[in-house]
């Protein structure tokens, strides 16, 4: 029997298609362009404690087939969140998962806290923004810091499981899925965005005001993919893959090297109808084939 | 923003107009009803390694025609790509985007100001209001830099063009010239399109005036939505500086609350 539904850390998805923290909003936007209840999920933009400006301009830039950004977690805080769109999104058919990140350990756990209040029904820990100077990332590179954040977060918010989000960034990113495991993560995601700079050759400076910023898009793919099939081997927890995804069939392969879910990210960005798309060419597929994808996560035959 | 879709469309035209610049007309099968000036399009390139859409204003629209014009500079791999897209050629844009420039009903006067490629934005406002009176000043760097003088020229009561070089029209900035005119014109609102020095030049220019100056921005663009945040400027509101998104809250500003 065919199946799309499947379930991330004790919580049922429709279908596995969720759209990425920083791509999305709170969705507002792109529920003009379609009812945003056909996806399986939707990541917040990422909320901190206290309402933040983001960087200076320039944030984006292009680079082949793929963008870099330096946004800078700008967002309204999360007492604007929980007063506002967490109330909106808990009326919608769509699972919500809410991306928190603070700067040091006590802003994560106070952000956790409130969470408690929150209708989301999950948390994904961003611990791997590249694009804030004090933190975020500082707490996604050694797996010890990726072990106390996670443990920390987890005791602090005791209603919704957390999902932690994996740089990139490091050396050996199974260590750091094995380190969330430890913490107590519910599920992992990866990847974030990966560390980058765009220079105009003219001028002889970088494009982002920030200097550099995460690359994302379609040439991160092949990166992302060996990074979740890495850490499916490493741990036993649920894997959301991301990075790059613009099709169903980069779906199907995230999927095949061991997540249980996906996200979409930049590719809203070119396609505004891009994630309901997905949902709609994985549907067919499903049907057509009689597949139930949970059939499909580490189905990943090797070569010899 | 009820129209806003992503739409495909067939190129009519794309032609060099001037030294890197291109006039592009694309026909779509609808277009929205309540389209305006200073609204622009997010276009789609056809070539998934130039995943970005480019943000262009609508230079100008005929809804009878169910077409657009886009004058795009050539500045990097993007627009020389699009530089080449034959007529019969299809391409993805999303449209209308932005809020656009909605006069105030008690306007008849209408300055329109343009800077460098800034002068594309202006041909809609015409089109979309042509009950206005609209005097048309434009500035280019020189000669080979000219655009849409024929075009604006048609929908003005008069029309002034100079280059920085004198090497065509009157020689001298713009918003000077402007500010000389501004006493004999006495008009409503100066909407002004160009580069930030030009808003800079043209805050100066007509300080103790007490004329409303709008302007419409340009910035990197990622969704084109609202939703990625990445094109923001600074706006002064209610005393606080803070960021706003060009695509959603612009590209169309009150020049008094943009902090340049």
């Amino acid at each position: 029997m065919s199946n799309l539904k499947v379930n991330v850390a004790g919580v049922e998805f429709k279908n596995p298609i969720i759209t990425a923290s920083g791509t999305f909003g709170f969705g507002r936007e792109y529920d003009r362009f379609y009812n945003i209840d056909v996806l399986g999920g939707l990541c917040t933009k990422g909320l901190t404690l206290k309402p933040r400006q983001g960087n200076p301009y320039p944030r984006i830039a292009e680079s082949p087939s793929g963008m870099l950004n330096s946004v800078g977690l700008q967002n309204p805080g999360v007492d604007h969140y929980l007063a506002t769109d967490d109330i909106l999104l808990s009326k919608r058919d769509v699972i919500v998962i809410a991306n928190v990140a603070g700067s040091c350990i006590e802003d994560y756990i106070a952000i956790a806290e409130k969470m408690n209040d929150s209708k989301a029904d999950m948390i994904e820990l961003n611990i791997s923004c590249p694009n804030v100077k004090e933190g975020g990332m500082a707490f996604g590179v050694l797996p010890k810091n990726v072990e106390a954040v996670t443990a920390a977060v987890k005791k602090a918010c005791k209603n919704k499981p957390v999902i932690t989000k994996l740089s990139p960034n490091v050396s050996c990113i199974a260590d750091n899925a094995r380190a969330a495991e430890q913490g107590g993560a519910d599920g992992i995601s990866l990847i974030n965005t990966l560390a980058g700079m765009a220079v105009n050759y003219k001028t002889k400076k970088p494009i982002l005001f920030n200097n550099t910023g995460g690359v994302s898009g379609a040439c991160v793919k092949p990166i992302a993919l060996k990074m979740v099939w890495d850490c499916f081997n490493a741990v036993k927890i649920p894997i959301i893959g991301l990075g790059g995804i613009t099709s169903y069939t980069d779906v199907l392969e995230f999927m095949i090297c061991g997540a249980r879910a996906v996200e979409i990210g930049t590719h809203n960005f070119t396609q505004p109808l891009g994630a309901k798309d997905i949902v709609e060419d994985l549907t067919k597929y499903v049907e057509e084939n009689d597949i139930d994808v949970n059939d499909l996560v580490g189905s990943l035959i090797l070569n010899a | 923003m009820s129209g806003m879709k992503d739409r495909t469309g067939e190129i009519l035209v794309n032609e060099k107009i001037a030294k890197d610049v291109y006039k592009m007309v694309v026909v779509f099968d609808d277009l929205p009803e309540d389209i305006k000036g200073a609204q622009f399009a997010h276009v789609k390139l056809n070539d998934a390694s130039h995943l970005l859409r480019r943000p262009f204003c609508v230079c100008d629209f005929d809804k009878q025609d169910r077409t657009i014009t886009m004058c795009y500079a050539v500045v990097g791999k993007g627009t020389e790509l699009l530089s080449h897209y034959k007529k019969g050629d299809k391409i993805n844009v999303l449209l209308p985007l932005g809020n656009g420039f909605t006069p105030d009903k008690s306007y008849k006067k209408i300055v329109l100001l343009g800077g460098g490629m800034g002068s594309a934005v202006l041909p809609a406002i015409a089109t979309a209001d042509p009950q206005l009176e609209y005097y048309t000043y434009l500035g280019f760097a020189n000669a080979d830099k000219v655009v849409l003088e024929e075009e604006l020229k048609k929908v003005s009561k008069q029309i002034t063009v100079a280059t920085d070089d004198g090497s065509y029209g009157k020689k001298g900035f713009v918003t000077d010239i402007l500010a000389k005119d501004m006493d004999a014109i006495k008009p409503d609102a100066v909407f002004c399109c160009g580069p930030e020095v030009m808003y800079k030049a043209l805050r100066r220019a007509l300080e103790g005036f007490n004329v409303p100056i709008i302007v419409s921005l340009e910035a990197r663009m990622g969704c084109g939505i609202g939703a990625c945040l990445v094109c923001n400027c600074k706006v002064k509101r209610n005393g606080k500086e803070e960021y706003a998104r060009v695509c959603i809250e612009g590209p169309v500003f009150k020049l008094d609350e943009v902090v340049l």
